[in-house]
């Protein structure tokens, strides 16, 4: 009879023993949720879209996993906490790369902010050399006014860069710059068709 | 001896019972939804591939809120005991999110694709705006708001441009409608003030016809201006014997009302005076004669009317002169010639050689057309 109770005792506490074996890895996943919201922070979204979105769906997949394992009677978290591991590395990776990226954009940004103003500086040469006869000087009035666009479309994307936002002003000075250069060419070639004539 | 058997019999009892205990406890445990959660996980990422989370916002939206109720209720019912739980609301979850999912990711092909139809072709049809309103006024005294609304189109449609080029189809349709407003109202006002301009337009005609008639009936040289065109045309004997650019009144737009308007009359006039080139700061002028009786009664009808006050005064001392080829409209209200231009009217007109000034020799469906 004793050996009888002690047989199901034994048995009862190897069924505990299993079903719990494994914890939910809630550290692991406080650390790659605080990685995936750093790499947010970052500006992954904007500067490395897909990349972001895949450490998102990997941790999806993972809470998903690990929903399923507390879901069973015996609950194994190794693969999850593993996988928790890479996503981690990989949202820090993310994280790096956007701040690269960001990097990148703001470098182009200054270079065609610089690039823009050497533009705008010599269409201001070029428009007192340019001629004025025929219907010249009722095009270089319009001129005048495209410029005085470019230029509040430079300071513009000069405080869009200020405030951190790269993307927008690259977008707002590559279009300001191909309306100067556009003005460039014209101006030029209209020195040179008067140039060639005398 | 007995003892021993009893024991063979009870170990192998529990045995067989024990594991057919466990893997009976196995077996009704409920089988929790990882198919339908993976189904609608992939779904999901599907939708993002295809930027629904831009272009399909509200389906992707809710695909999303459906997930992550699944997620809640999976993580409730875990908290139950194992035998307690149900997991038929985290499938119905799971499913609803990965269907908004698949609707989202077609939505957002299908929109994605009308967008960019729509984009192309409407900046496109800026890029043709944008030509027509240069074509049409370049050269024509538009206020300063005008000018600058055009230019400020202009340069958000390139903005458009290089957001669409990038992919960036919300920002490019952003832009599109902006520029659009600004193209459209600008060449609408202007469109409007250059039908107004053109209402005049039969009886330019009928001058501009008599004016040549009565150059063919006298074998004698006629003058005619074109101010849209600029045109200075000189006409002997009927036929157009010399055309030149004529530059006039900083505001040539409209008949000449009152003095200091800047604008050059419109009318059939005739030299009334030679001046020669150390008598005029203009090289050499020929003085019309402005106001003629037809310009005095007009004049007169507006101070009755109201529309003139009753001290403006009429104005006076219109010429065709030298001094031109400056490229722009920059007269106070006088046609201005090159100087070797003026050298040839100076030498054809006499007192008396017809000078008509139109709006236009032209229709407003040609010029627009042209």
């Amino acid at each position: 009879m004793k050996n009888k109770v002690l047989m199901g005792l034994a048995a009862i506490v190897m069924v505990a023993v299993l079903s719990s074996c494994g914890k939910k890895p809630q550290v692991e996943i406080d650390a790659t949720n605080a990685a995936i919201e750093a790499a947010k922070t970052a500006e992954a979204a904007v500067y490395v879209p897909a990349e972001f979105a895949a450490v998102q769906d990997s941790m999806t997949a993972i809470m998903a996993d690990v929903a399923a394992q507390e879901s069973k009677l015996f609950k194994k978290f190794g693969p999850a906490k593993l996988k928790l591991d890479a996503t981690l590395a990989l949202a820090n990776q993310v994280a790096a790369n956007a701040a690269v990226k960001k990097e990148e954009v703001k470098k182009e940004v200054e270079t065609l902010l610089t690039e823009i103003k050497a533009v705008i500086e010599e269409n201001t040469t070029l428009m007192k050399k340019a001629p004025r006869g025929k219907e010249g000087a009722a095009v270089l009035e319009q001129i005048k006014t495209e410029m005085v666009t470019i230029e509040a479309s430079v300071v513009e994307a000069q405080g869009l860069y200020d405030k951190g936002t790269y993307m927008d002003a690259d977008n707002k000075v590559k279009a300001a710059k191909e309306r100067a250069v556009g003005i460039n060419t014209e101006l030029k070639e209209a020195i040179a068709k008067v140039k060639g004539r005398k | 001896m007995k003892k021993f058997w009893k024991n063979v019999l009870v170990f192998s009892v529990l045995a067989v019972t024990v594991p057919l205990i466990v893997l009976l406890l196995i077996r009704l445990t409920p089988k929790p939804p990882v198919g339908e959660m993976e189904h609608a996980r992939q779904t999901l990422s599907k939708a993002v591939t295809s930027k629904a989370d831009t272009y399909s916002k509200k389906l992707f939206n809710q695909a999303k809120v459906n997930y992550d109720s699944a997620m809640v209720n999976w993580q409730r019912e875990n908290k139950k005991f194992i035998y307690l739980r149900d997991y038929e609301k985290v499938i119905m979850f799971a499913e609803l999110s990965a269907k908004k999912a698949g609707q989202a990711t077609e939505n957002s092909i299908s929109s994605t694709s009308n967008l960019k139809i729509k984009l192309k072709q409407e900046i496109g049809l800026l890029n043709n705006l944008v030509s027509e309103i240069d074509a049409l006024f370049t050269t024509y005294p538009l206020s300063a708001e005008i000018r600058n609304r055009i230019s400020k189109g202009k340069m958000i449609l390139e903005e458009a441009q290089i957001a669409y080029e990038k992919g960036q189809y919300i920002q490019a349709n952003r832009k599109t409608t902006d520029s659009e407003y600004l193209l459209t109202s600008s060449y609408e006002n202007a469109s409007a003030n250059l039908k107004n301009y053109f209402k005049s337009y039969t009886v330019w005609k009928k001058w501009a016809d008599k004016t040549i008639n009565e150059s063919k009936k006298n074998s004698d040289y006629s003058i005619i201006i074109d101010k849209f065109s600029r045109k200075f045309f000189i006409y002997q004997a009927g036929s157009k014997k010399y055309e030149f650019e004529a530059e006039l009144g900083k505001n040539w737009v409209g008949d000449k009302r009152v003095k200091g308007d800047l604008a050059t009359p419109e009318g059939m006039y005739k030299i009334t005076k030679k001046i020669d080139r150390n008598r005029t700061k203009y090289y050499k002028a020929l003085l019309l004669d402005y106001p003629n009786e037809e310009d005095k009664e007009k004049f007169r009808s507006e101070i009755a009317l109201g529309s003139l006050p009753r001290t403006a005064k009429i104005g006076g001392l219109i010429e065709i002169h030298g001094d031109g080829g400056k490229g722009v409209d920059w007269t106070e209200g006088c046609v201005a010639l090159t100087d070797k231009e003026m050298d040839v009217v100076f030498r054809i007109a006499k007192v008396g050689t017809p000078v008509t000034i139109v709006g236009s020799m032209v229709d407003l469906e040609n010029v627009m057309s042209r």
